[in-house]
């Protein structure tokens, strides 16, 4: 153990101008590039990040604080105009496609099938087969309505009406002919 | 107001007496006697190479430890302590080249100095890669006129807009900013709505439309087909902006876009950023079809291309030679990374028990984003491409930057990670800062192949000068929830007040509150016509806001 140190402190007083004069170097390295941006000019506006960055500090901590009321009831809330609207749009107006009165928060649902697409168009040979593997798996949990399912959906974000979405699949089963 | 801001980005300072005494005396033959001097070093810096000594060693003493400086005027190479008392015993040898660096070193100032002449000289042999094309399709001539009519045609007609506004009823006349207006969840297409509500209120598009640009009556499209898409997005343009406030529907738009995307065509929940670039396909398509052109994205006139489309420049280099080959790419947005290195503290909890407000823990910003974007990678050695130079197969690196900026610009941050190993998806949730003025100057070609060759002063040839590298942020759409459900809210920005676009819901929401979402697509103008427009669709001075705010509340 010692004799192994000996010889580590003798290689480390041999080493040690070397590796002072890389380290030297390469400090000496980002300097001169520091130098030259801070003469020159090209450092950005470094006050503004840093105010920005501490607005969204401070923003953060105050969203994150339980006391504060969240955005989760806004769809209950007057809006800016004094209207309130109910969670599921309820104007009705006539389908551009068939022309019979639609809810507007259900419209969506009666067009994919008023104009033939969707799932249950996009094969006529097996429409049959897949309109009832849909209506065997509405009710479950893994929906066929998920994306996973289709791969150009894999880099996608989906959405949905929050919450209404459950009930928007069973009413869909009602309405079906 | 200062177009020519990218130009004056990079100030050369004021030389110090003893150089201005050597460019009065030498001018540029002793920078230009080195032309053939200066090499690539390994790192990427240029170094000075002396044809006939492998190892430069210091004259006096040998030394080749510290850096070494090569003398202007006598061509000795010293070292730092016997180039300081060379410049003492020698009178007028103050100037030096670094030869590590290839950097100007006073020897009587005892700092790096700097002149544009001497970085011209270092890169004088990649003359070729400073050439920045703004349109890889179009020639110099044609594009400046040609980039001032169309930013002419952006501009808000006022006489039309006038007459639009006769037609608006009293609630107009609040103190809202017009065009704010709820769009109704027709099942599932918040994607559709939040994407919607960023494009009503783009200033470029929203002008287009509002002066009436794509007439209904006289569209063809429309009579021959009798589904034209730019006439439903005109009609969602004139309903919007009528005055009216209660929530519209959105279902003739609806119907025509599924004819057209007939792959989206579907009540499932979607991606906004997919609908978006559809759409922008779909107008794009539509137009070309009315003009009955053909036009690629390079050249194309429409008014997608026109307000979101820029130019993407990727430099590959050859790490053997240094060559460097360089193609373009239209975009019509820029999808980013979220830059990993600074999230592993902060995402762990929602609680604010590991934030406070004193540290600024380091957290995703938009910026490294851009700066991820822009670096320069080291191709994989299993993607080796071959070099015209070496004429065989190297390792390269490629960088990306950008060639030509858009009037409006739209992020997009890809929050979603695959596993091939476990074959599923996640959703990022970190919190991503983003600044609601942002300088995309540092991401600009010029700026990026300026920082390459080592931030050496130079101008470019075709240079960005006309177009303002300066942005606003006028929308945000915000993603809460999981990858496979969720909810798009839609935050807009109008005479710097920020709303919260909830499908049918409006509400005024602060700063902070837009500051903590959960970003997903970012809209960025030029700054110029963000502030145009907020002069056009005010009808209050912002000031008399919260005495209109009362008024409002007893009209509606």
């Amino acid at each position: 153990m010692s004799a192994s140190r000996e010889d580590n402190t003798s290689s480390d007083a041999q080493l040690s101008p070397h590796f002072r004069d890389l380290l030297d170097s390469i400090i000496v390295d980002i300097a001169s590039e520091c130098h030259r941006i801070a003469k020159l000019g090209l450092d950005r506006n470094l006050e503004d990040e840093e105010e920005e960055l501490r607005l969204s500090t401070q923003a953060r901590v105050r969203a994150a604080d339980p006391s504060n009321s969240g955005e989760t009831n806004s769809k209950y809330v007057v809006d800016i105009f004094g209207q309130t609207h109910p969670p599921v749009a309820n104007e009705i107006f006539d389908c551009m496609n068939c022309g019979r009165s639609i809810m507007a928060g259900r419209f969506a649902t009666h067009l994919e099938k008023c104009m033939g697409k969707g799932r249950k168009a996009r094969s006529k040979a097996a429409r049959s087969s897949t309109a009832a593997q849909n209506r065997y798996s509405r009710g479950s949990p893994a929906s066929t309505y998920s994306p996973y399912s289709n791969s150009t959906s894999k880099n996608r974000l989906s959405n949905g009406s929050t919450g209404v979405a459950g009930e928007e699949l069973s009413n869909g089963t009602s309405e079906e002919p | 107001m200062d177009l020519c801001s990218v130009k004056a980005r990079c100030s050369v300072p004021k030389p110090c007496n003893h150089l201005a005494d050597y460019k009065l005396k030498y001018g540029r033959t002793g920078y230009d006697s080195l032309r053939n001097n200066f090499v690539t070093g390994s790192n990427g810096n240029t170094i000075v190479c002396m044809p006939d000594k492998k190892i430069l060693t210091c004259f006096f003493c040998n030394g080749y430890h510290e850096r070494l400086y090569l003398c202007l005027i006598c061509s000795s190479v010293s070292c730092l302590d016997h180039t300081l008392l060379h410049t003492q015993s020698d009178c007028g040898h103050d100037i030096a080249v670094d030869v590590k660096r290839s950097e100007l070193y006073c020897g009587r100032c005892r700092d790096q100095v700097y002149d544009p002449d001497f970085d011209s000289a270092v890169i004088s042999k990649y003359k070729k890669d400073l050439i920045v094309h703004r349109n890889a399709f179009e020639s110099i001539g044609e594009r400046s006129s040609k980039r001032r009519r169309l930013s002419s045609a952006i501009d808000l007609d006022l006489k039309k807009w006038k007459e639009l506004s006769c037609m608006r009823d009293q609630r107009a006349k609040s103190c809202y900013p017009m065009g704010l207006r709820g769009l109704n969840n027709l099942g599932n297409t918040c994607f559709m709505n939040s994407v919607l509500q960023a494009l009503l209120h783009a200033p470029p598009l929203r002008n287009y439309f509002l002066s009436d640009k794509h007439n209904r009556g006289a569209c063809q499209k429309r009579s021959l087909d009798r589904s034209c898409l730019l006439c439903d997005i005109d009609i969602i343009f004139s309903a919007m902006f009528s005055g009216d406030r209660g929530p519209y529907s959105p279902a003739q738009f609806l119907c025509s876009w599924w004819q057209h995307s007939a792959n989206l065509a579907s009540y499932e929940q979607q991606d906004a950023h997919e609908f978006f670039i559809s759409l922008l396909d779909g107008i794009h398509e539509t137009e070309n079809k009315l003009r009955d052109m053909n036009k690629g994205a390079g050249d194309c006139s429409c008014i997608a291309h026109r307000v979101f489309s820029g130019l993407l420049r990727s430099d590959v280099t050859c790490l053997t030679c240094g060559f460097t080959s360089t193609t373009y790419d239209p975009f019509m947005d820029i999808s980013l990374h979220l830059d990993p290195s600074h999230c592993f503290s902060t995402e762990t909890t929602n609680k604010g028990s590991k934030l406070n407000g004193s540290t600024s823990i380091s957290t995703s910003t938009l910026v490294g984003c851009l700066d991820l974007f822009t670096k320069p990678e080291k191709l994989g050695s299993d993607q080796k491409l071959h070099c015209q130079n070496c004429q065989e197969r190297q390792d390269s690196s490629k960088q990306l930057s950008i060639g030509r900026l858009p009037l409006a610009l739209c992020l997009q941050v890809k929050r979603f990670e695959h596993s091939l190993v476990r074959k599923t998806s996640r959703k990022i949730d970190w919190h991503l800062q983003f600044p609601f003025s942002l300088d995309m100057s540092p991401y600009l070609s010029s700026s990026i192949i300026r920082k390459r060759l080592g931030n050496r002063i130079l101008s470019f040839e075709g240079d960005e000068c006309d177009i303002s590298a300066e942005y606003e942020i006028f929308a945000v759409v915000t993603h809460s929830g999981m990858l496979e459900s969720g909810h798009y809210v839609t935050y807009l920005r109008l005479r710097n007040q920020w709303y919260r676009c909830d499908d049918a819901w409006i509400t005024e929401v602060d700063e902070a509150t837009v500051r903590a979402s959960q970003c997903y697509m970012i809209f960025y103008v030029q700054k110029m016509l963000y502030h145009k427009a907020n002069d056009e669709i005010g009808c209050a001075p912002t000031s008399s806001r919260r005495d209109s705010l009362m008024s409002v509340v007893g009209c509606c």
